[in-house]
C-alpha cells in the first residue's frame, strides 16, 4: 500500500485517474470496481450508492454507479466496458463503507470486461499511478486526505 | 479587462421530465465542451420532484398527484423530495470544477452565498444555511442540490415567489397531523416566500436580473442570453426520450413498509415533547423527523434546526447527534433536557422494534 497526500493507493490495482475510480483484475476473469480514497475525501460522506443492476451492460467512461453525498450526485465511471455480475449489496444498507474501506467492504460492482487488453490502455498501476495521483491532487489545490 | 461572456439561458414554464432532461442535456454538453458556463432560469408545471436516490413510494402521495395531475418525476440532483409549482423560480448554473473548486460543501457554500446575496438585494435578509439551503431569518426559501459528470458541475436551487403549504404537505408524505390547520401554519413558520416577506413579490424579470446579477458578480463574468445550442437539443431528446417513462421515475422504488411512519411522545417536567418519525429500516436511518409538543425553547427555530441535524442519521447515532446539538449551541430550555428529546425518539422507535 503507498500513501499520496494521505490517500492509500494500493500499487496493485489499475486506476482511471480522471474518474477516481479503481480496477481489480480477480482470478476468473472479472474486474471489481470502486472509488479511490481521494475520489473518497472529494465526495465526502456517502449518503446513497446507486449501482447499475447486474446484468447490464457499461461502456467504459460511463456510469456503472451514482453516489450521492451532502445533496451531491456523480457517477462511479467503468474504467472499462463490460457487464456488470455483481453489485455490492451492502453498500445500499450501509453506503458509508466506500468511505471507511474503498479497497475492500467499500468495493461497488463487479464487471466481465469485454475486451480487457483493448480498453485497458489508458488505467495506471503503480509507480505511474502513484506519480498521475500526486500531480492531479497538486492541479486540484487538495491540501490531503 | 474584459470578463468572460457566460450564457444566460431562460427555458421558461416546461413539464419536469423536459426539465429534467435538460439537466441532463445541458450538464453532458458542458462536460462534452459543447456549450458554454451557463446560468438557466426554469419553472415548472405543478410537479413533484423526488431527489436522485429516492423512492417515489416512499417519498410521496402518489395518489394525491394523479388526482391533481401532478406530475412525478426523479432528479438528476441529490438531497429530498419537494413540490415544485409555477410560483416557484428554479435557477440553475452549469460549470466547471475549474470555476468552482473542488471541495463540493464549499462549491455549495459558494454558490448559495452568491444566491443569498441576490435575493438580499430584493430586500430580504437571506442566508446561506450549511448544508443546502438559503434561509431569511430561519424560515427557508431556497432549497439546492447539485450533480456532477467529471469536470462539469449542475448545482440548482428553488426560490419561492408564492408558497402553497397546503398542497406541498399533501403532495409530500408526511404525517397525517401535519395536516391540520394548526399544523400548516406551523410549516408557514419554518418555509418563506417573498410574496410573505414583501407583500407583493417582484416581478419575475426583476428577480431573474437581480439574481443573475450577484452570480455574474461572485463568478467575475458578464452574462449573454442565448437559446440552446444543436448539440443540446440533440442531447435533450435522447434524455427526455429515457426521462419521460416511468422506468426512470420509479427506478429505484422500494416498498413504503421498508419506510414506515412512527410517532410516539415522552412526559417531561417541561412539557409534552411529540414526535413524528419517518424511518428507513432497511439501512437503519432516520429520513425526517418532526417534533411539536408544549414546551419551552428560545430560539424557537432551534427545533427546525434539531429537525434538520437529525436528517439522514443512522438510528444507533440518535442519541450522540441530539446531545452534540445541544452542546454546540446556546438555547434556553424550560426544565427539559436533550435527553428527553432522545427519549421521544425512542418511545416513537420501540414502535418499530417488530420492523428492524
Amino acid at each position: 500500500m503507498s500513501v499520496v497526500k494521505g490517500c492509500d493507493i494500493p500499487d496493485d490495482l489499475f486506476y482511471d485517474i480522471e474518474n477516481n475510480v479503481w480496477a481489480r483484475r480477480e482470478a476468473d476473469g472479472t474486474l471489481t470496481v470502486g472509488m479511490t480514497a481521494y475520489g473518497c475525501a472529494l465526495a465526502g460522506q456517502l449518503v446513497s450508492v446507486a449501482p447499475r443492476k447486474a446484468g447490464r451492460s457499461v461502456r467504459k467512461a460511463k456510469s456503472c454507479a451514482t453516489v450521492e453525498s451532502g445533496k451531491w450526485v456523480g457517477p462511479v465511471k467503468a474504467p472499462v466496458s463490460g457487464e456488470v455480475v455483481a453489485v455490492n449489496e451492502a453498500l445500499l444498507e450501509n453506503p458509508g463503507l466506500v468511505n471507511e474501506d474503498p479497497y475492500g467492504a467499500g468495493w461497488i460492482v463487479r464487471l466481465r470486461p469485454d475486451d480487457w487488453d483493448a480498453e485497458s490502455g489508458d488505467l495506471l498501476t503503480g509507480e505511474a499511478a502513484l506519480a498521475a495521483f500526486a500531480a492531479k491532487m497538486d492541479a486540484d489545490g487538495f491540501t490531503g486526505c | 479587462m474584459t470578463r468572460p461572456r457566460w450564457r444566460l439561458l431562460d427555458t421558461g414554464l416546461r413539464r419536469a421530465a423536459e426539465n429534467i432532461a435538460l439537466n441532463r442535456a445541458l450538464l453532458e454538453a458542458r462536460q462534452a465542451g459543447e456549450a458554454p458556463p451557463t446560468l438557466r432560469f426554469l419553472r415548472f408545471a405543478p410537479s413533484a420532484l423526488i431527489g436522485c436516490h429516492q423512492s417515489a413510494a416512499q417519498e410521496l402521495e402518489l395518489d394525491y398527484c394523479r388526482a391533481r395531475g401532478i406530475a412525478v418525476q426523479r432528479r438528476i440532483t441529490g438531497g429530498g423530495a419537494i413540490y415544485f409549482d409555477p410560483a416557484q423560480l428554479g435557477w440553475e448554473l452549469y460549470l466547471d470544477r475549474a470555476h468552482a473548486g473542488t471541495d463540493m460543501a464549499a462549491i455549495s457554500r459558494r454558490i448559495c452565498e452568491a444566491a443569498a446575496a441576490g435575493l438580499s438585494r430584493l430586500g430580504v435578509a437571506a442566508r446561506f444555511r450549511p448544508r443546502n439551503d438559503i434561509e431569511v431569518e430561519g424560515r427557508k426559501i431556497s432549497g439546492t442540490g447539485g450533480a456532477f459528470d467529471g469536470d462539469a458541475l449542475l448545482y440548482q436551487g428553488t426560490l419561492l415567489i408564492d408558497f402553497d403549504a397546503e398542497t406541498m404537505l399533501r403532495v409530500l408524505r408526511v404525517p397525517a397531523a401535519k395536516l391540520s390547520h394548526k399544523a400548516v401554519a406551523s410549516v408557514r413558520e419554518r418555509v418563506v416566500s417573498l410574496r410573505e416577506l414583501l407583500g407583493e413579490p417582484p416581478p419575475l424579470e426583476r428577480i431573474q436580473r437581480t439574481l443573475a446579477a450577484a452570480f455574474a458578480e461572485s463568478f467575475g463574468v458578464e452574462w449573454e442570453a442565448g437559446g440552446l445550442v444543436p448539440a443540446e437539443e440533440r442531447r435533450f431528446e435522447a434524455a427526455l426520450a429515457e426521462i419521460d417513462t416511468p422506468g426512470w421515475v420509479f427506478a429505484l422504488d422500494r416498498p413504503r413498509s421498508e419506510a414506515p411512519l412512527l410517532s410516539g411522545s415522552h412526559r417531561s417536567p417541561g412539557g409534552l415533547i411529540h414526535v413524528d418519525l419517518l424511518v428507513d429500516t432497511r439501512r437503519r436511518r432516520l429520513k425526517q423527523v418532526w417534533i411539536r409538543g408544549d414546551f419551552f425553547v428560545v430560539p424557537p427555530r432551534t427545533i427546525a434546526d434539531l429537525e434538520a441535524a437529525l436528517r439522514e442519521v443512522p438510528l444507533e447515532r440518535l442519541e450522540s447527534v441530539v446531545e452534540e446539538f445541544f452542546a454546540g449551541r446556546q438555547v434556553q430550555m424550560l426544565q427539559l433536557a436533550p435527553r428527553d428529546f432522545v427519549q421521544a425518539l425512542a418511545n416513537a422507535l420501540a414502535g418499530a422494534e417488530a420492523v428492524s
